[in-house]
């Protein structure tokens, strides 16, 4: 059982007022909520509450004072202006997949829950775009598309639940972002409730709109520059054909020298995933998919294009890893196999409760070449701490997913998981990547900011943020650090838990 | 470092980073002249900037390789590079940056970003901001600062490098570059289609959506412009009529059957002609529809941007004013050349005045791409105000708080 954390969350802007329960502003907020979206879209109970007190990052809670489900973008627009006329902190959650806190409500306040909002409003197939709400779920979409040629393609491993509001903030990204490119490349345009309570549209239907590319800008904010309400989305063709391959070999340095020999030789493969064998033992364990137990790792890799093309570039991809003494490669020959491959790789972390009654995911990006030495690093960290880690992770992207095992319950074990990931992402840094390449900094990872950024890039993003979000009173204390450099986060890890998949 | 100076223009050529952002600090903390960042100088038609008084920073020097992790497919790179040295690097390495670039032996790359130039491909390929990884830029008051990184996937922080491209000099002063290379294709082919009617056009564009082919771009001309395209490639090719030519990239196989399939395909929209231009003539050609779009000795060149199937309405209404029309047809995005017959400033307000009439132009806009000096000061950049000015009003002052940078060209983006 996950203990609960201790009150660690400050006040970080005065300014901002403290809802208490039972006071009149807390009455006559309520009230006039309940006013703008029905009493069925109002929840202040404590009980109805805790459903909201995190997402996917549990390390840390703290429940909102109210949780409103908006059905429109006036009734956003105006429980914004509401939160500004109360003083309160307001913030955003989709389905709250995300895994860095960025749903975490900060100093309490107001959570503006958009699973409501989740209607299609347009699809237009000859100008490649469909207009959505923000609490659309990731699959829906393409579900709804099936049949007419076309897919939204950023589809991270949690796009069954996820909702494309959630994709815009964190940027997120997925297997296949490795050739289709992750959420920025797929918005066109977006509309959103501003921190005061205006309602603004970026970008826009067209191929581009003058001016600086706000929408870009907007993308990936983390839900710190307003409440997208409508989202136009890119839609992309499907290909023809696909091929799906599991190639399996004895070392981990075998594979990732393949996945360096595949890009190195021009292969954009659709997806590269790679798995090692502390994962594959649970997957086997869970699912009895056939895999060699004592491989070191294994490579999932599909091409997908025009049927004419695909068994050329197979031929050179079966070269490369013959050439990399791959052990043996698994062929899907029909759409089953297919799916009976992605399933291994999908619920891989389905998996893991096998191993372990607690695991944390980190998402460290390295440069593509630089795998083998995270990976060794890795183990050494692992071996250094005596925690388990397995690995499974975009490997074309360079994009590491370590998930280190353990026993919530055992304070030592706790330390240990806070202390290897911080020396992992560490060294992602110093082999020249990113501490982040999918799930955001929230407040999870806000203290390595200021090791990525200095202090002037740091003020060029507050500066920006400031436009947006002038008072902070939007979804504070996320993403920057305090401005005072020394000063540390106001949220402070109590233990890591147990993540969901991603 | 070195400088000029002439009646109303100096010139600054930093030699790094570092003295770039010294200068800059000095200039916003003492005189605080105009500052006109360039590269190649193949945009500032744009804008005019030749009558302006103030300081051109010239990138030329900042033209250096920071770092090429070859088999990571990234580089790192000064800004002032010009694309043609980019293309022979990475081109080396069988790798490429996939942005069409006219004038590419001057356009530099912090040119290109903050112009945001594109051409045909962009229809498969996006454009420069689905490529740049990283940048450093210097903003009007001399800060030196990045954003994203050298890997090809990362969400630390805020994009400010989103907010660069297409900002044309007014924010910052784009120094240094990481990109995301993509392989360089086996082969490219064209089909270039003749018809006689904007109604078959527009089926076999539909038709398109759902083709077995996967084109890489697709562009429209009119007959006046299709004429100077091929004349400009040196290949026969038949210009009577309006044209649509579709390029295909990929390994030789695929090339070759898709070229064939698109012909079978059209058949039913009973095309005047149509014609396979591969080997050299394919590449000429592609060359001169890349380049077409600056390529007029015109006086004014307007770009629109539409919806995809607005496109041919819009033309239809730019041919009857006599402009010669290119257009990126998938995308929406046309390019017009206006005739030698508008020779003065009140012709030029004329027909914009009728293009701004569209019903097509409803959801798009309409911009001067470029034009004669003398006539820069009385057209307005774009035609219509963008959405979020506002927004892009407080993010001039926050990075250019004594509106140093460019500012002219920021305050013309909207007409007043």
């Amino acid at each position: 059982m996950v203990e609960q954390t201790s009150q660690t969350i400050t006040q970080k802007t005065p300014l901002l007022a403290e809802l208490k329960k039972g006071s009149s502003d807390f009455s006559s907020l309520v009230q006039q909520l309940t006013e703008t979206v029905g009493k069925e879209g109002v929840l202040y109970d404590a009980q109805e509450l805790l459903v909201y007190e995190c997402d996917g990052y549990i390390v840390d809670k703290n429940a909102p004072d109210i949780v409103v489900f908006p059905t429109s973008t006036e009734q956003v627009s105006k429980i914004v202006k509401l939160c500004n006329q109360y003083n309160v902190p307001f913030l955003a959650r989709g389905a709250g997949t995300s895994l860095s806190g960025g749903c975490l409500p900060i100093g309490g306040g107001v959570m503006i829950v958009l699973t409501r909002m989740k209607q299609i409003l347009e699809i237009n197939l000859r100008d490649r775009y469909a207009i959505v709400e923000p609490g659309m779920v990731n699959l829906h979409l393409t579900n709804a598309l099936k049949g007419t040629g076309y897919h939204y393609a950023p589809d991270p491993s949690s796009q069954g639940a996820c909702t494309i509001g959630g994709n815009i903030a964190t940027n997120s990204g997925g297997p296949h972002t490795l050739k289709y490119g992750v959420t920025t490349n797929h918005v066109l345009g977006l509309e959103a409730v501003l921190p005061d309570g205006s309602i603004i549209e970026l970008g826009g239907p067209t191929a581009e709109v003058p001016g600086y590319d706000l929408h870009g800008l907007y993308v990936g904010n983390e839900g710190t520059f307003g409440i997208c309400t409508k989202a136009i989305v890119r839609l992309t063709r499907d290909p023809e054909s696909h091929r799906t391959m599991l190639a399996v070999f004895q070392t981990i340095a075998d594979a990732t020298r393949a996945i360096s020999e595949m890009i190195a030789a021009g292969i954009i493969p659709s997806a590269l995933e790679m798995m090692d064998q502390g994962i594959i033992e649970a997957v086997e364990e869970a699912f009895h998919f056939g895999f060699p137990l004592d491989a070191g790792a294994v490579l999932l890799i599909e091409v997908d294009g025009l049927e004419i093309a695909l068994d050329e570039e197979v031929r050179q991809i079966l070269d490369i890893c013959n050439a990399c003494n791959v052990r043996e490669i698994q062929r899907a020959d029909t759409p089953e196999e297919r799916l009976l491959i992605w399933k291994s790789r999908k619920q891989a972390f389905g998996a893991i409760g096998r191993l372990s009654p607690s695991y944390c995911t980190q998402d460290g990006v390295v440069p593509r070449t630089r795998l083998p030495e995270i990976l060794e690093f890795i183990e050494e960290t692992s071996k250094r701490y005596g925690l388990k880690i397995v690995n499974v992770f975009h490997a074309g992207d360079g994009n590491v997913h370590p998930i280190l095992l353990f026993d919530e319950r055992d304070q030592e074990q706790i330390q240990k998981v806070l202390e290897a990931s911080e020396e992992i992402l560490e060294k992602c840094l110093e082999l020249g990547g990113s501490v982040t390449g999918e799930h955001g900094i929230g407040v999870e990872k806000i203290n390595f900011m200021s090791r990525i950024f200095n202090q002037t890039d740091l003020d060029a993003m507050e500066s920006v943020r400031n436009i947006f979000n002038p008072r902070q009173i939007c979804s504070r204390d996320k993403v920057l650090p305090p401005i005072q450099s020394d000063e540390k986060s106001t949220v402070k890890q109590s233990h890591p838990a147990r993540h969901a998949p991603h | 470092m070195s400088s000029t100076q002439s009646d109303s223009l100096e010139e600054f050529i930093p030699a790094s980073q570092t003295e770039l952002s010294r200068f800059m600090t000095d200039n916003a903390a003492t005189s605080q002249k105009q500052i006109f960042p360039v590269g190649g100088r193949t945009s500032l038609s744009v804008c005019c900037a030749s009558s302006l008084s103030g300081i051109q920073v010239c990138t030329s020097q900042l033209n250096r390789v920071i770092d090429y992790p070859v088999r990571d497919m990234t580089i790192t790179v000064e800004a002032g590079m010009r694309i043609d040295h980019l293309n022979e690097i990475v081109s080396a390495e069988g790798q490429r940056l996939p942005v069409d670039v006219p004038q590419s032996n001057r356009a530099t790359l912090g040119g290109i970003i903050a112009t945001n130039t594109s051409g045909p491909k962009r229809f498969s390929y996006g454009t420069i901001r689905d490529y740049v990884i990283g940048t450093s830029a210097v903003d009007g008051t001399g800060n030196l600062f990045k954003s994203g990184g050298r890997v090809v996937k990362n969400v630390a922080g805020y994009d400010l490098k989103k907010m660069l491209v297409g900002s044309l000099g007014s924010l910052a002063i784009i120094s240094q570059v990481s990109l995301n290379l993509r392989p360089k294709p086996e082969t490219l082919s064209m089909v270039w289609f003749t018809f006689d009617s904007y109604q078959k056009i527009d089926r076999a564009l539909e038709a398109l959506t759902t083709s077995g082919t996967r084109p890489t771009a697709i562009e429209y001309c009119n007959s006046k412009a299709a004429r100077q395209i091929a004349a400009e490639s040196r290949f026969e090719l038949p210009c009577e009529n309006d044209v649509i030519c579709i390029s295909y990239e990929g390994s030789n196989n695929e090339v070759h059957w898709q070229t064939n399939k698109i012909i079978e395909e059209w058949k039913e929209f009973s095309p005047l002609s149509a014609q396979i231009v591969d080997s050299d003539h394919a590449t000429r050609l592609y060359n001169a529809f890349v380049e077409y779009q600056t390529s007029s000795d015109d006086p004014v060149t307007l770009k629109a941007v539409v919806l995809p199937s607005q496109m041919l309405k819009f033309v239809e209404a730019a041919t009857e004013l006599n402009i010669a029309v290119q257009a990126h047809a998938a995308d929406g995005i046309v390019f017009g050349h206006l005739p030698d017959s508008a020779s003065s400033l009140e012709d030029v307000k004329h027909i914009l005045n009728r293009l701004k009439k569209e019903p097509s132009l409803q959801t798009g806009y309409l911009t001067i791409y470029q034009c004669e000096s003398e006539w820069a000061e009385a057209l307005p950049l774009f035609c219509s105000s963008p959405p979020g000015w506002s927004i892009m009003r407080e993010m001039k002052n926050a990075f250019d708080p004594h509106q140093l940078l460019n500012s002219r060209r920021f305050a013309e983006l909207v007409e007043t």
